[in-house]
C-alpha cells in the first residue's frame, strides 16, 4: 500500500506552488524537476510510447504554467497537476475517437496494447501487464503505486467517491494478477 | 540518452519561451495604449457635432481597431500569459502611470481648448485612473498575502527539519 506523504514533503509543494504564482522564474524550474518525471511517467503508462508520453507531458507543463496564477489552493498542486495531465491525456483520446476514420493506429498510440510488447524480463511483464489493463483501471495503478496520490486526492482529480477508487484499484490488481497467471508472462 | 531526461530537456526549454516577462508586460502595454487612443477616438466621434457620414465612418473603423487591440491584449493575458502576482503589481503600477499622464493630458485639453472632446478625453481619463488604482491596490494585496503564506510556509519547513 502507499505510505501517506510527509507533512513536510506537502508544505514544500505549497511553497513551491506559492512561488510560482508569485512569479519566481526559479520556483519553475523547481516545480518541473520536482514533478517532471512523475507526470512523464504516469502519461506514459496511459500513452504506449516515449513519443507520445513525451508529447502529452509538454502540453501538461504548458497548461501548468499558464494555469497555476489562478490555482486557487496552493495546497492542493498534487491533484492539481495530475488533473491537468489526466486532462491532457483525456483530451488527446477524444480528439483521437472525434475522428476514428483518420487515422485509426494513432489511437493504438494512446491505448497502448499490450501484444507488440516483447516480454524479456519481470519489469517489462509488469509493463506490459500494466498495458494490458483498461485506461481507468490503469490509470488508477500508476496514480496510487507511483506513492504521488492518496485515494483522497484520486478521489477528488477523478471526479468519483473513494469506495469508486478503491474499487477501480481493487479490479486493477485482479486484472494484473490474471495476466501475470498467464504462462510464461514472468520469466 | 533516457527519454525522461530528453524530455525534460524539451519541457525546461518550452517553460523559457514560455515565461517570458517581456511578452507578459508587452500585452499590458499594448491594452493601455489601445484603450487610451479608442478613448480619445470614442470622445471625438461622439462629441464633434455634424460630423460628415463618411468621417463618422473613419471614426468608427478606428474604433474598432482600437477595441480590437483590447480585445487581443486581454484574450493573451488571460490565455496565453497570464500574469504572475509579481507582474500584477508591475502592470497595475504602470497602468497607474499610464492613466495619470493621460488623464493629465486631458485637463490640459480642458484648460487650453475646452472643447466637449476634451471634457469627454478628460471624464474617461479619470475613470480609467481609478479603475488602475483599484487593480493595482488589489495586486498589491494578492502579493502581500502570497507573501506571508511564503514566509510562514518556510518557517514552518524550517521548524520541521530534525
Amino acid at each position: 500500500m502507499s505510505t501517506p506523504i510527509p507533512p513536510n514533503e506537502l508544505r514544500a509543494d505549497e511553497l513551491l506552488a506559492i512561488r510560482c504564482q508569485l512569479g519566481e522564474r526559479a520556483a519553475f524550474a523547481d516545480l518541473i524537476k520536482r514533478w517532471h518525471r512523475p507526470l512523464w511517467r504516469y502519461l506514459r503508462r496511459l500513452a504506449a510510447n516515449d513519443e507520445v508520453a513525451d508529447d502529452l507531458v509538454q502540453d501538461t507543463w504548458l497548461r501548468v504554467i499558464r494555469g497555476i496564477a489562478g490555482l486557487r489552493d496552493a495546497a492542493r498542486v498534487r491533484p492539481w497537476l495530475f488533473g491537468i495531465a489526466r486532462r491532457v491525456a483525456m483530451d488527446r483520446l477524444r480528439a483521437l475517437y472525434a475522428h476514428p476514420h483518420d487515422d485509426d493506429s494513432r489511437i493504438e498510440e494512446i491505448a497502448a496494447p499490450v501484444d507488440e510488447l516483447e516480454l524479456e524480463s519481470d519489469l517489462a511483464a509488469l509493463e506490459a501487464g500494466l498495458a494490458s489493463l483498461p485506461v481507468r483501471e490503469r490509470e488508477a495503478l500508476a496514480l496510487f503505486y507511483l506513492r504521488e496520490l492518496t485515494i483522497e486526492e484520486m478521489s477528488v482529480l477523478l471526479g468519483v467517491p473513494a469506495g469508486t477508487v478503491k474499487s477501480r484499484l481493487f479490479r486493477a490488481r485482479e486484472l494484473l494478477r490474471r495476466e501475470f497467471r498467464k504462462p510464461g508472462v514472468i520469466a | 540518452m533516457n527519454p525522461e531526461t530528453n524530455s525534460l530537456k524539451k519541457v525546461k526549454a518550452l517553460a523559457g519561451a514560455e515565461l517570458s516577462v517581456g511578452a507578459r508586460l508587452g500585452y499590458v502595454a499594448l491594452l493601455l495604449v489601445a484603450a487610451a487612443m479608442t478613448t480619445v477616438m470614442v470622445s471625438l466621434w461622439f462629441t464633434e457635432p455634424s460630423l460628415p457620414i463618411r468621417t463618422q465612418a473613419a471614426f468608427g473603423v478606428m474604433t474598432l481597431i482600437g477595441v480590437g487591440w483590447c480585445a487581443l491584449a486581454v484574450w493573451a493575458l488571460r490565455a496565453r500569459r497570464p500574469l504572475f502576482a509579481r507582474d500584477r503589481v508591475i502592470a497595475g503600477g504602470m497602468a497607474v502611470t499610464f492613466t495619470s499622464l493621460f488623464a493629465a493630458a486631458g485637463l490640459a485639453a480642458v484648460i487650453v481648448a475646452g472643447s466637449p472632446a476634451a471634457y469627454g478625453t478628460f471624464a474617461t481619463g479619470l475613470l480609467m485612473l481609478s479603475i488602475a488604482i483599484s487593480v493595482f491596490i488589489g495586486a498589491r494585496r494578492r502579493f502581500a498575502a502570497l507573501m506571508a503564506k511564503r514566509a510562514a510556509l518556510e518557517l514552518a519547513l524550517v521548524r520541521l527539519v530534525p
